[in-house]
């Protein structure tokens, strides 16, 4: 646990000294609230989930950036065959930089609280499913994030990274998509359960549960097996280094 | 405190180590040297847990690297080659980091930072960001993170490539300090290194270890290339009384600058011939009124031992 603990504190600070953090941030941060005040003046309802509808594909396009620099850096540096003669385990550096990632994000999510808080200001926020968004979002974006980390390991190309982190989660996201899996379930290819499987795989299909404020505990299984998964494979790519060099 | 039985380590097709031994006493300071691509490096990594063997195994303290590889590690400093850093953070931050990972107590990581950065010169610089450094400042950092820990065994990999000569010689006597309290494991292609800080010298070429041994022992091994005087008097009378008072050693005229003439002189198998060669030169030229210059013993130095050796290995390679 201290070890994780340490990776996860240099990753977090390395955010924190690096520019792109803050024009992940502002661009972030930016973003949705522009696309908040958007949705109110033309829906003219003051409803927190204008700012999280958006949210999936946002995270698409924003988080591959949070965790491309993850290995690949480490990797082109040569700072990875450092790391890995530290008296640690290939899991705890694989969890220490998922955490930072993952508080890093935490951190810019919870400076939107400001929205809803202005909202509160103007008419009645059902704090509720305010905070069940939150969570559903937090919990996509690991899916997410762990996706992205392990495209990171497989590569010293951050550019690289984030290109197939990119793909990948778009082509999750599409997975979660009804009006895409009808068009695979026509096709006579492709047998039933195949598609069946492929839409049970989307984080984004959760997501959507989650924020309509209908949180399962199943919901919360199913984020920890595909980080888990994702994870998991992430350290054998480290693994197998010790064996390919 | 080390001890290494028929290592071998392939990489896809490509084998690097074909089954190496060695042992490492304690308190010993090893120059490993080779070409490269002769597996130094691999031989390393190994041993500080970077990667798995193919084959047999290495010990350190009686642990082994691969099922103990956390013990291991634990008592290992290493400095990998090209030394690594995370360049966007500060010279203090970075080795707090390494101290922490690498499990010193938060009571006494002040003292670990300030033992370190003393030993490695690194007070100028120990609030700037890694990015800023010289390369060998970058060094010295790298030396340091090596150390913080206070590890048993240090394993640098090539410390002094890429540096400055002014910076290679304080980063060798860096290291000669380090030598006194710590076994030394350390790679080069520099011989000059091996020569200036270690006790002990094991060659390796093409995945394999070609000598193991003291420098002395070694050098020993290689004959004196021959001696050379540069004398002032008549050449062909020089050469015809040398030759008569030494048979056997070939003597030739290498260069001729006005009234002095430089000889060379061949030598036999025996080692104290050069020093009779030598008293007999003296003796000729003060009996005959010529002056002598200049006399230069040329020495085998573990250049010659290496380039022997590496030499033959390379030939059997090609006919192979």
């Amino acid at each position: 646990m201290h070890e994780t603990m340490v990776i996860m504190r240099r990753e977090l600070h390395s955010y924190f000294i690096s520019p792109i953090a803050y024009v992940f941030g502002v661009l972030f941060l930016g973003g949705q609230m522009w696309m908040a005040s958007v949705g109110i003046e033309q829906g003219g309802i003051a409803a927190p989930y204008l700012f999280f509808a958006m949210l999936p594909q946002v995270f698409l396009f924003v988080l591959p950036a949070l965790t491309m620099r993850l290995w690949a850096e480490e990797r082109k540096l040569g700072t990875l065959e450092l790391l890995m003669t530290f008296p640690v385990r290939i899991e705890q550096l694989v969890m220490g930089k998922f955490l930072a990632a993952l508080s890093f994000l935490t951190l810019l999510m919870s400076l939107t609280v400001i929205l809803p808080i202005t909202m509160s200001v103007y008419g009645d926020v059902d704090w509720g499913p305010v905070l069940a968004a939150y969570v559903g979002s937090l919990l996509m974006a690991s899916a997410y994030l762990s996706v992205g980390m392990f495209w990171s390991s497989m590569t010293r190309d951050q550019i690289i990274a984030m290109l197939l982190s990119l793909t990948s989660l778009i082509a999750l996201y599409a997975l979660g998509m009804p009006a895409f899996l009808m068009v695979l379930s026509q096709s006579d290819k492709i047998p039933e359960f195949v598609v069946s499987i492929l839409g049970a795989i989307s984080p984004y299909k959760y997501f959507l549960s989650i924020a309509r404020g209908v949180f399962d505990s199943r919901d919360l299984i199913y984020y920890m097996s595909f980080c888990g998964f994702f994870l998991y494979a992430n350290s054998l790519v480290l693994k197998a280094r010790r064996v390919k060099g | 405190m080390i001890k290494v039985e028929n290592l071998s380590k392939s990489y896809g097709q490509t084998q690097a180590l074909k089954g190496i031994s060695f042992e490492v006493a304690d308190g010993e300071v090893i120059g490993f040297l080779g070409p490269n691509g002769a597996g130094k490096s691999t031989t390393m990594k190994i041993l500080a847990g970077y990667l798995l063997p193919t084959g047999g195994g290495a010990s350190v303290d009686g642990m082994d690297v691969v099922k103990d590889s956390l013990e291991v590690r634990r008592r290992i400093g290493y400095l990998p080659e090209s030394t690594p850093l995370y360049t966007e953070m500060r010279v203090d931050e970075y080795l707090r980091f390494v101290a922490r990972i690498r499990g010193v107590e938060k009571s006494r990581l002040k003292t670990a930072l300030s033992r370190v950065v003393e030993l490695c010169g690194l007070q100028r610089v120990v609030g700037k960001t890694v990015i800023e450094l010289s390369k060998g400042y970058k060094q010295r950092v790298g030396l340091a993170q090596a150390m913080i820990h206070e590890p048993e065994l240090l394993v640098f990999d090539e410390p002094t490539s890429g540096l400055d000569p002014n910076q290679i010689i304080e980063v060798r006597e860096l290291i000669r300090r380090l030598s006194e309290e710590h076994t030394v494991i350390l790679s080069t292609h520099y011989l000059q290194e091996v020569e200036a800080v270690s006790t002990r010298v094991i060659i390796v070429n093409l995945g394999q270890i070609v000598a193991d041994d003291s420098q002395e022992n070694l050098v020993s091994t290689v004959e004196t290339r021959g001696l050379k005087a540069r004398i002032k008097g008549p050449a062909d009378k020089v050469t015809a009384q040398l030759s008569e008072l030494l048979p056997g050693h070939p003597i030739k005229v290498l260069s001729k600058d006005g009234e002095t003439t430089l000889f060379g002189f061949g030598l036999g198998s025996k080692k104290k011939d050069d020093s009779f060669i030598g008293d007999a030169i003296a003796q000729l030229v003060v009996k005959n009124g010529w002056e002598l210059h200049e006399l230069i013993k040329e020495q085998a130095s573990l250049e010659d031992v290496f380039c022997k050796l590496t030499e033959s290995d390379r030939l059997e390679a090609r006919h192979a």
